[in-house]
């Protein structure tokens, strides 16, 4: 027992000296000499599908001879169940879209974020940075990374003539070959498509009980014409792979992923306007990688991986500067998205349980 | 005194781990399904019925744990046919290598269920195997959908997991009859499906009641097959209850749901026990 407790005095004699020599020395100081500690650990990342390709983390695993361990959620309510129950310790970095971050910042779930350590802060989008849903007390809790529509998409192949409208999901001809995410953002889109957002971009995640009733009608009206609601990104791309489907809600990195392969995917807006989401990176507060979290978005903002990540899964990125490192393929892309104002972006919901609820029952009608 | 202990010692790793991993978590789930959450889904200590009343209220809870059973019972049935025929084969028509077969029954559980499960969709899918097949040899000229992403696909991936799971204990029931018996009724007089009818089939079925539970029991827990294989009406309880601690994030009306379907279990396996027990007249009578 004497011996154990003597252990235990030494180790934190020991931690304590660490920690004073970590805040005695300059910053640029702490940089150098952790770098060299760091390599052979381990950055666990919490994000959506795409955003852990090799393409781009391999630089940053190279160059600081670390591993990334990306775990996907398929759903914002799923990182919230995972940051809720104990994520923020097993996590260093998350991505959550606008729906959540106001939420996960509010609830102390992330630390805040040390610009002056990421050195292409400034070049980042004015816009992105300035949202003040992860700015608290002066602080910032969340790096502008990606954003996007949640498109429509189809398979040119199938699908002749671009549809103009989200009603093509209704379209007999296509029965049983539409996709839907297995997540609430479907009441959303019903929502849109009758029109609930034209004067209130807010309207969609407030609907009164009436209005989810009436999104649920039309959801479940909709089902003969699904082929099956998709739980992953990954599950999506697998079905446009094998022709199941022609028509879904998704996410640019599936029509990415597909033509890449050699197939005829196409995306877009329809006149009903689509929603978007902003994606921040954000460093968990239970982290024990700080340091290396750090470092990571520092090495991600920077413009030429910025374009990396655009080629890799055609997200608009936050890095203006990225343009120059673009291929003239990927200039395109980034031009094409000329819709930041027109997307209703996703907010806080704030009776996400009822709105999961009604989403359940839509999938649990026969 | 001393005997006892060293007799009951024995237990005694058992009794420790069942303690840790099955009661605890059942009764930290049963605590759990009395308190309430806050709007951001963090669980507020209490002593509330407000999630057994929405479980009860709403035909989304209940509605699907009956639904689910019937597609359990439905599994359950489907396994039973294909087990009945595959172990009376196995246990009186077969001479040689009856422990190869055996085994064979149980290769498919060396396989993971995850692999298993992806391996209909190459098989059903629009472009898969089957609607490939059966384009080519001109019976439908166009893919059938209802193959995949449907309630049929689920039920079919059920029956080919849970198969072994029923076939086993019949096999073990056909085993232990003694053959005497069978001869007896050779010899006086009944043919084979009357020796089946009248002899077997009464004495195997505690072997088929417990397999036929397992297939229940289990196809009542499971949520990958209706994940990987349902279609857009494919919902099973067990999707619920995962969506409610890892999406919804409701753990109380999860635990809720969660309780309620373990009472409904238990009560399976209580009936299923009682009739066991009055079909398994083999050892009284012949023991």
């Amino acid at each position: 027992m004497r011996i154990l407790s003597r252990i235990c005095f030494t180790f934190l004699l020991f931690l304590a000296a660490c920690d004073t020599s970590t805040t005695t020395n300059n910053a640029a100081d702490t940089a150098m000499v952790d770098i060299s500690k760091l390599k052979g650990s381990n950055l666990n990342i919490l994000c959506w599908e795409g955003y852990a390709e090799p393409a781009f983390t391999k630089g940053f695993e190279d160059k600081y001879g670390v591993t990334i361990k990306a775990t996907y959620f398929g759903s914002s309510d799923e990182l919230i169940s995972k940051l809720a129950n104990g994520g923020s310790e097993a996590y260093d970095i998350i991505s959550p879209s606008t729906d959540v971050a106001g939420d996960i910042v509010a609830q102390d779930f992330v630390a805040p974020i040390d610009t002056k350590a990421i050195s292409q802060w400034d070049s980042l989008s004015q816009q992105l940075r300035n949202m003040n849903d992860v700015i608290k007390d002066g602080k910032v809790y969340g790096m502008p990374f990606t954003w996007g529509p949640d498109y429509l998409i189809y398979d040119a192949d199938v699908v002749k003539t671009e549809p103009t409208s989200w009603n093509v999901f209704e379209d007999p001809q296509y029965k049983g070959q539409v996709s839907l995410w297995d997540d609430i953002s479907n009441i959303y889109l019903i929502g849109q498509t009758q029109g609930l957002d034209k004067t209130d971009k807010a309207a969609l995640y407030n609907m009164s009980d009436a209005q989810l009733q009436s999104a649920k009608a039309e959801l479940i009206k909709m089902k003969p014409q699904i082929r099956k609601y998709w739980a992953t990104a990954g599950e999506l791309d697998n079905m446009f792979k094998n022709k199941e489907v022609a028509l879904a809600v998704g996410w640019p990195l599936t029509v990415a992923h597909l033509n890449k392969e050699g197939r005829n995917l196409k995306a877009v807006i329809p006149a009903e306007g689509a929603t978007g989401w902003i994606d921040r990176l954000m460093i968990t507060s239970g982290s024990k990688n700080k340091q290396l979290a750090l470092l990571y978005l520092d090495y991600i903002s920077q413009p030429e991986n910025m374009a990396i990540v655009l080629n890799a899964i055609n997200y608009n990125v936050a890095n203006p500067g990225s343009e120059r490192f673009l291929s003239a393929d990927d200039k395109k892309i980034a031009e094409a998205s000329q819709f930041f104002d027109k997307l209703n972006f996703w907010q806080t919901v704030k009776d996400r349980k009822k709105y999961n609820e009604v989403w359940n029952e839509v999938k649990s009608a026969q | 005194m001393k005997i006892w202990i060293k007799k009951y010692s024995l237990l005694l790793p058992l009794v420790i781990w069942l303690f840790i991993f099955l009661i605890l978590p059942y009764f930290y789930i049963f605590i759990q399904s009395f308190f309430e959450t806050d709007s951001f889904g963090k669980t507020i200590p209490g002593v509330s019925l407000d999630s057994y009343y929405r479980a009860f209220s709403n035909s989304l809870y209940i509605g699907t744990i009956f639904r689910t059973l019937t597609y359990a019972v439905l599994v359950a049935f489907i396994c039973i046919l294909l087990s009945l025929p595959l172990a009376y084969w196995i246990a009186f028509k077969v001479k040689k290598n009856k422990t190869v077969l055996y085994t064979l029954i149980a290769l498919p559980l060396w396989v993971s269920y995850i692999i298993r499960a992806y391996a209909w969709k190459i098989i059903l899918g629009k472009e898969g195997l089957l609607n490939t097949f059966l384009q080519w040899v001109h019976i439908t000229n166009k893919p059938v959908e209802y193959f995949l992403y449907s309630t049929f696909s689920t039920i079919l991936c059920l029956v080919y997991i849970l198969t072994p799971f029923v076939a086993i204990p019949i096999y073990t029931a056909f085993e232990q009859i003694p053959k005497s018996l069978i001869e007896a009724a050779k010899d006086l007089g009944a043919g084979s499906f009357a020796t089946f009818r009248k002899v077997i089939f009464p004495l195997a079925l505690p072997g088929i009641i417990s397999g036929g539970t397992f297939a229940l029991v289990l196809t009542m827990g499971d949520f990958l097959s209706p994940l990987l294989l349902g279609g857009p009406n494919t919902l099973f309880i067990s999707n619920i209850v995962q969506n409610l601690f890892g999406t919804s994030n409701d753990r109380p009306l999860g635990s809720a749901v969660g309780i309620l379907i373990l009472l409904l279990i238990f009560l399976i396996l209580a009936i299923a026990a009682r009739t066991e027990k009055k079909y398994s007249s083999l050892k009284s009578d012949a023991g």
